[in-house]
């Protein structure tokens, strides 16, 4: 392989991975315990900004965020309207002034996956790449 | 003498923890303490202040290094629905504070559905969109908030009160509506910077070291957000009023006589909008404080009454540059309403400022900021923060940094 080949592997090899970053799909993932509750946009919002700490079918509804990255971002987007900063104040403005319970934040989506599975009531979002049978994945209700 | 003082009782604390913070799971605001619901959290910052010619915003002309905050927090939550928490919290602000330490918030809150909840014990008082988090320098660029809409004389007095909160969030169509109504009492003496307000021989009622009684009856109020269906627009509307808030001291113009004041309902209407697009933070607040104080001596035959308050507003821009750094800039405006004239300097503060943040990591941030400064309303004379000699016009800067876990 010549100096060439390896230049244009090595350009195709970056633009393979921006195009992954680009391409993040955030999944809901949850602990089993919750795999049935129906939950629609505006209550995954609520959950998320900690107006909801309850699940319908009993037990607290427990955060798990990523701390930064392409998924949280596009994540948080969707699912709130903020950005990755702007969700980070406002659950530091909540847990200063007593007004909520701060997410469980991690930096791996694989110990975010880990803490999801073991803990009753959690939920948290994960690439759709990195979801395995430990946790449920949960669809959006209409 | 006082910075000693603060790094013995606070760097214990803040360094173990500060250590704990790096190498376990750190949530958004907080630590959790392992599979436990119980979290922790705190910031300790330390700044310096130099004023060139009035002692804004406190203590004296010059330079000083008394100004830091340092706050603790734990929560814990029992079951579903039940949340209880508190954190303690210490000032040096000039010569307001003095590292004493304060219950900042104590509370048991009890979350029943998303539109209703209940919160007792000492609670965070809801004002305008820093009411709640004026200590809380990882949420702005600024290090000083705009002083027309709040007051950092008035911190401690205004941060929380006693009583009991309901709360929720209604969503109607795109949008959701958020509300806290409130009432309580507030816990004042005359080492709080309020006293400030009655003290002194400029435009004071009391002589000597000042007013020797403060109380209050009660405290109510209620905010509601409009988080609008564009994104990144809300918009705020805050009320709430005290109950005659009474002094008593040794009045200014005949000192061996007692003179008592009551100010039967002192109110606070505060109007703030918000909108954050991309990168950008565009914010403006319009506060009026309305009141009338009456006053008596009857010793001497004197009494009487006057309008008390002020209006206030400003408008803020604040901009991210990259993950590190934050750009801000604000002008705000305060006149009084007992007098408030164009040709006359101590019924007026104009406040131009411009802010750099710099966040090192997720938990040490760096701030640098400059003010300038028209007029002299609210800028005191008083025992505890002498400025003999006003002047119009007063440029401050500011550095400032937190570390925050």
């Amino acid at each position: 392989m010549n100096t060439r080949t390896l230049r244009r592997l090595g350009v195709l090899a970056v633009l393979f991975a921006s195009l992954s970053m680009a391409g993040a799909a955030p999944v809901i993932i949850v602990n089993k315990s919750i795999e049935k509750e129906k939950v629609d946009a505006a209550t995954l919002k609520s959950v998320l900004l900690g107006k909801k700490v309850a699940w319908d079918s009993g037990g607290r509804a427990i955060l798990a965020v990523l701390k930064s990255g392409p998924v949280a971002d596009e994540f948080l987007k969707g699912a709130v309207d903020m950005s990755g900063s702007s969700f980070n104040n406002y659950w530091r403005r909540l847990a200063m002034t007593g007004g909520g319970t701060a997410p469980h934040s991690f930096e791996k989506e694989e110990d975010l996956r880990k803490y999801v599975a073991d803990t009753p009531g959690a939920i948290g979002f994960v690439d759709s790449a990195n979801v395995d049978a430990s946790v449920a994945v949960l669809t959006l209700a209409p | 003498m006082k910075s000693s003082s603060c790094l013995r009782y606070i760097c214990p604390l803040i360094l173990p923890l500060l250590t704990f913070c790096v190498v376990s799971g750190v949530s958004r605001g907080a630590v959790a303490i392992g599979d436990s619901g119980v979290q922790i959290g705190g910031f300790f910052s330390q700044g310096y202040l130099y004023s060139d010619n009035n002692n804004l915003p406190t203590e004296d002309v010059g330079g000083t290094w008394n100004f830091r905050e340092a706050a603790f927090n734990v929560t814990d939550t029992i079951g579903a629905h039940l949340r209880v928490g508190a954190q303690v919290f210490e000032q040096d602000f000039g010569n307001i504070g003095n590292d004493k330490m304060i219950l900042d918030w104590a509370i048991a809150d009890y979350n029943f559905t998303p539109w209703f909840g209940i919160r007792a014990g000492r609670v965070k008082y809801p004002k305008g969109l820093y009411g709640e988090a004026l200590d809380l320098d990882v949420v702005r660029p600024f290090i000083l908030l705009p002083e027309a809409v709040y007051s950092p004389i008035l911190r401690d007095f205004t941060a929380s009160f006693d009583g009991g909160m309901i709360y929720g969030s209604v969503n109607v169509l795109k949008s959701s509506f958020d509300y806290k109504v409130f009432g309580g009492t507030i816990p004042i003496n005359p080492e709080k910077g309020v006293a400030d307000f009655y003290n002194g021989s400029t435009g004071g009622l009391f002589a000597g070291s000042g007013v020797t009684s403060l109380k209050m009856d009660s405290v109510a109020g209620a905010q509601l957000v409009w988080n609008t269906p564009v994104s990144g627009l809300k918009f705020v509307g805050s009320y709430s009023f005290f109950t005659n808030l009474d002094a008593y001291g040794p009045f200014i113009a005949y000192p061996p006589v007692v003179l008592g004041t009551d100010i039967p309902r002192f109110s606070w209407i505060t109007y703030s909008s918000e909108y954050t697009v991309g990168d950008w933070v565009f914010a403006a607040e319009w506060q009026r404080t309305n009141g009338q104080l009456e006053f008596n001596a009857p010793m001497i035959g004197v009494s009487g009454s006057d309008t008390v308050g002020w209006d206030g507003w400003y408008v803020a821009l604040t901009r991210r540059l990259g993950d590190k750094f934050q750009v801000g800039a604000y002008y705000g405006d305060n006149q009084s309403r007992q007098n408030y004239s164009s040709s006359d300097p101590s019924t007026y503060q104009h406040d131009t400022a411009l802010s750099l943040r710099y966040d090192l990591n997720d938990h040490v941030l760096f701030k640098i900021e400059a003010h300038y400064f028209d007029g002299t309303y609210e800028t005191f004379n008083t025992p505890r923060i002498m400025n003999p000699n006003p002047k119009q016009n007063t440029t401050v800067f500011a550095a400032k940094t937190t570390v925050s876990f």
